[in-house]
């Protein structure tokens, strides 16, 4: 029986479990380290985001006629001899199935992978009918035999070793086997399997496809077992969740170019199978078999209608959002969603499982846009993570204090920044140079993995007139955004910035009224006060006056430019300017890069140090700028260092280090190892945010390597007119 | 993609996924083949549920000289004892090295599903680029009820355990695609 934590307490007690798990650490963190080379290969001579735009699109527009679809299907699958039934709830569904064991006298039943079956609970019920059910899929039939749900939806048992397998299997049959011997348990599973197949009486399968025009059924499978599921047995039951309606054959092949390619790095599955109507079968009367299709609803049909939402009825299943999850990577599924798992885990489990189920994991997300980058329907995923996390806050009617402070002091700029001026100056006798010297009556010792910094004596914004010098005649006139942490934790970054845009004859603007971007309060579900503070940011800034609109932070900008629209898509006056704001902001190194043109010319002569680069999760997939922050750094003369999952996040996650400061530890953990193992003096990255956790974990673990701003390297390096006349 | 790219990447991709390939003259040459690799592997039989007509007498006689039982039908009662599926594929997808087999029929899914190796003759005409160069053929067969077609590209595999990736978990242990260079005898 699977069990979800309902609340904070339990949840994070599981999770200090798994990331004390070595073997779950080391596997998980093989198969991440596997499978992008893997995936990049599958797909290569194929233009992904394409494809995933496309399957988008279509899957959009099934989705808006599923009831039309549900109805031609019905007819040609009726028209080939099949029954279909249209279950409402998980219980119907598992009821139609009984009720179709016991027409047929039905003792036995064999079943394929379905997470559909999953979903509703469907072997319970059967088993409590007093059916004797067996999962035929190998890594399903592993947890069956343990009492588990899937730990991933592709592999459900990639949480088990081959020690714990060979165990359960000597526990079931008597015989002893070699943990090592992986194929002697395969065999053991082929000839245990192979007596139930042709013992059964009914084969239970799910379907990655249901094509209306003909009626037909798709099955992607590698093992096998789904076709001999859908042929040994003389009935045949696929459980469908209506989502999985395509108009046509095309549609279908269209997503199956992009499923095992994204879920397993395969350019196909062994088996697909495509099976329209009742087909012969010999262990039945009439040579006939008996074919039923069981659409569910369970919520979909409703889910569709909403504007929002209704995006994640275009999953494919395919598990990559999994895959790609650093959190999931610590802590593996069976900690990561309740059935469905993963991403789009987080989102479905308060869908299909209730809000109960859902209230605490949905917290767990980083939105490092890891999922979103490789979902092949193209879903918003951490988007749609926090709409659910506010409809959950939403509809429990209470918000956590930290939401609630979020909300009043966010909204109001001068009461946020005066509160930030009196916490410089209450912080003195606490504060130790640039760090604070305890951590804050707020924090706990599990807070204490890295130092954080002391806020600035003076921010940048009430420094700014004295800093700025007027260019007389500039060749681009910018805003800069500075957000919360360069304003008031790292002014030198903006100092840094105007150094050297007044060398390059750019006029840089610091508009007042601008304050927090409102991406910690979008990250805690109150999207009303992200909208509130949207609305503040773009009165301050008009993008209309401006050639640029620069951040330095690459949170605010990824912020700046994706949800703003989404947060003012309602307002038409307001999505206008969303929109030409959208389309103005920039980050720093594409600043200096694609429109300064910075060339080595710019700087001083002389090797510079080795330096890794981290690739803030909001830069390289928020803004998609991957080469620009690179060439910079070769640009500036230093010696860039690859190192490994360069782009996996940090763990900062803004306020996620603060309610998961595990896993955020484990994150930063696993980063600076990497680095320090790379022989490097530096460490550079693209956004503030980042600085903090990577310089305070750095500090806090007495590393030597420095942690900069690329802003206060390329400030450093670069050499100004007067550098330029001396030295010819 | 002309013929022969296809047929070349039809061979490459279908290896890359533990498929056996070989390029032979016919049927005659497919049927010896087959037996050849029975008798090596020491199986007793090979299951044949779709060979008619002068092919059928071809292969009996190969089988009966080797002491080999030729399986037609009724193949469900030799489930466990299969050694080789002998099958025809309708056709072949160069993209991905997959074989197409329209297998309404409950003993050719049983020879391509229970045997320990299955043997599929795809005539070299028959290969085309990619899904998409079928998609018309396909949607009228599934169009066509009852249907059953099957999409097979390499041997049964699991990957369950430690992703170790083990080959022959259900299905055949091995898959051995003979491209046939004309469909006769």
């Amino acid at each position: 029986m699977i069990k979800t934590p309902h609340n904070l307490k339990e949840y994070k007690k599981d999770l200090k479990r798994a990331l004390g798990n070595s073997f779950l650490s080391a596997t998980l963190d093989s198969f991440a380290s596997a499978y992008p080379a893997s995936r990049a290969n599958a797909f290569a001579g194929i233009d992904f985001d394409a494809l995933a735009s496309e399957i988008a699109r279509a899957k959009d527009e099934s989705i808006s006629k599923i009831e039309e679809l549900l109805e031609e299907f019905t007819a040609r699958a009726q028209e080939a001899g099949a029954v279909v039934h249209l279950a409402r709830t998980a219980f119907e569904a598992n009821s139609i199935i009984a009720a179709i064991a016991e027409e047929n006298g039905v003792k036995r039943i064999v079943k394929g992978k379905s997470m559909t079956a999953e979903e509703t609970f469907l072997n319970d019920f059967l088993e409590r009918a007093g059916y004797e059910v067996t999962e035929t899929d190998l890594g399903e039939w592993i947890i069956q035999l343990r009492g588990e749900g899937p730990s991933h939806m592709v592999m459900p048992a990639i949480h088990l070793s081959r020690r714990e397998v060979a165990e359960l299997f000597n526990k079931v049959t008597g015989e002893s086997l070699d943990p090592d011997d992986i194929t002697g348990m395969v065999k053991l599973a082929r000839r245990e399997l192979r007596r139930k197949f042709v013992e059964a009486d009914m084969g239970i399968s799910g379907a990655n496809f249901a094509i209306a025009e003909s009626g037909t059924i798709g099955l992607v499978t590698n093992e096998g077992n789904g076709r001999l599921v859908t042929t040994l047995p003389r009935v045949h039951v696929a459980l469908v969740g209506v989502d999985k309606l395509v108009p046509d054959l095309k549609s279908a092949l269209r997503i199956l170019t992009a499923l095992p390619r994204n879920a397993t790095g395969q350019l196909i599955s062994t088996y697909v199978t495509w099976i329209t109507g009742p087909t012969e079968c010999k262990s039945s009367p009439d040579s006939r078999k008996r074919m039923h299709i069981v659409f569910l609803d369970n919520g979909r049909l409703a889910l569709a209608k909403d504007p929002v939402l209704s995006s994640a009825l275009r999953c494919i299943r395919c598990g990559a959002c999994a895959n790609v999850c650093p959190i999931y990577k610590l802590v593996g599924g069976h900690n990561y969603g309740h059935v469905y798992i993963g991403a789009i885990g987080l989102i479905l489990t308060y869908f299909y499982h209730g809000r109960r189920n859902a209230r605490t994991i949905v917290k767990n997300c980083l939105n490092c846009q890891a999922c979103k980058s490789v979902c092949p329907a193209a879903i918003d995923l951490p988007h749609l993570i926090k709409e659910v996390h506010r409809t959950v806050l939403k509809v429990e009617g209470k918000r956590p204090p930290k939401n609630v402070l979020l909300k009043n002091v966010l909204q109001n700029r001068r009461l946020f920044h005066f509160l930030l001026r009196r916490a410089s100056f209450a912080q003195k006798p606490f504060s130790e140079g640039e760090y604070l010297r305890h951590l804050p009556f707020l924090f706990s010792e599990e807070h204490n993995f890295r130092r954080l910094p002391a806020i600035a004596r003076v921010p940048l914004r009430d420094m700014w007139e004295r800093i700025n010098p007027r260019v007389k005649n500039p060749r681009f006139r910018v805003a800069f955004f500075g957000g919360c942490l360069v304003d008031f934790v790292y002014p030198e970054q903006g100092r840094a910035l105007l150094k050297i845009c007044a060398d390059h004859d750019v006029q840089v603007d610091y508009p007042m009224d601008q304050t927090c971007c409102g991406l910690p309060a979008q990250m805690t579900g109150e999207k009303e006060t992200a909208r509130d503070i949207a609305v503040q940011n773009i009165t301050a800034m008009d993008p209309a006056e401006y050639d640029y609109i620069l951040t330095m932070c690459a949170s605010c900008g990824s912020h700046l430019k994706e949800n703003y629209v989404k947060l003012l898509s309602a307002e038409p006056a307001l999505a206008v300017k969303a929109s030409q704001l959208k389309d103005k902001v920039i980050d720093f190194s594409s600043f200096m890069i694609k429109v300064l043109k910075i060339s080595p010319g710019d700087f001083f002569a002389g090797a510079g140090c080795k330096a890794a680069y981290h690739s803030p999760c909001h830069l390289c997939r928020g803004q998609r700028v991957t080469k620009e922050p690179r060439e910079l750094l070769s640009a500036a003369g230093l010696e860039y260092v690859a190192t490994k999952d360069e782009d996996v996040c940090c763990g900062f996650g803004g306020s996620f280090s603060i309610d998961f400061p595990e896993i955020s530890a484990e994150l930063l953990k696993r980063k600076l190892d990497r680095v320090e193992a790379a022989g490097v003096e530096m460490l550079v990255t693209d956004c503030p945010g980042c600085v903090l956790q990577l310089r305070g974990g750095m500090e806090k673990r007495g590393g030597r390597i420095k942690v900069k701003h690329i802003a206060e390297i390329v400030a450093e390096r670069m050499r100004n007119d007067d550098d330029k006349k001396n030295q010819g | 993609m002309g013929q022969p790219e296809n047929v070349a990447k039809f061979i490459e991709r279908a290896r890359s996924v533990q498929t056996t390939v070989t390029v032979v003259s016919g049927l005659a040459a497919a049927f010896d083949y087959a037996v050849d690799l029975t008798l090596k592997q020491g199986g007793k039989n090979i299951a044949a549920p779709a060979i008619r007509g002068e092919n059928l007498v071809l292969l009996e006689s190969i089988c009966q000289k080797n002491n080999l039982m030729l399986l037609t039908r009724n193949l469900r009662e030799q489930i466990g004892m299969i050694g080789t599926g002998l099958t025809m594929a309708d056709w072949g997808i160069a993209q991905t090295g997959t074989l197409v087999v329209n297998c309404e029929s409950e003993d050719l899914r049983i020879a391509t599903m229970l045997s320990e190796t299955h043997i599929a003759m795809l005539p070299k005409y028959r290969i085309e680029a990619d899904t998409a160069a079928l998609e018309v053929e396909l949607a009228a067969m599934m169009k066509t009820a009852p249907c059953y077609l099957a999409f097979i590209s390499g041997a049964s595999r699991t990957a369950d355990i430690e992703r170790v990736m083990t080959i022959g978990v259900h299905g055949p242990q091995e898959l051995h695609v003979l491209i046939l260079e004309e469909d006769g005898l």
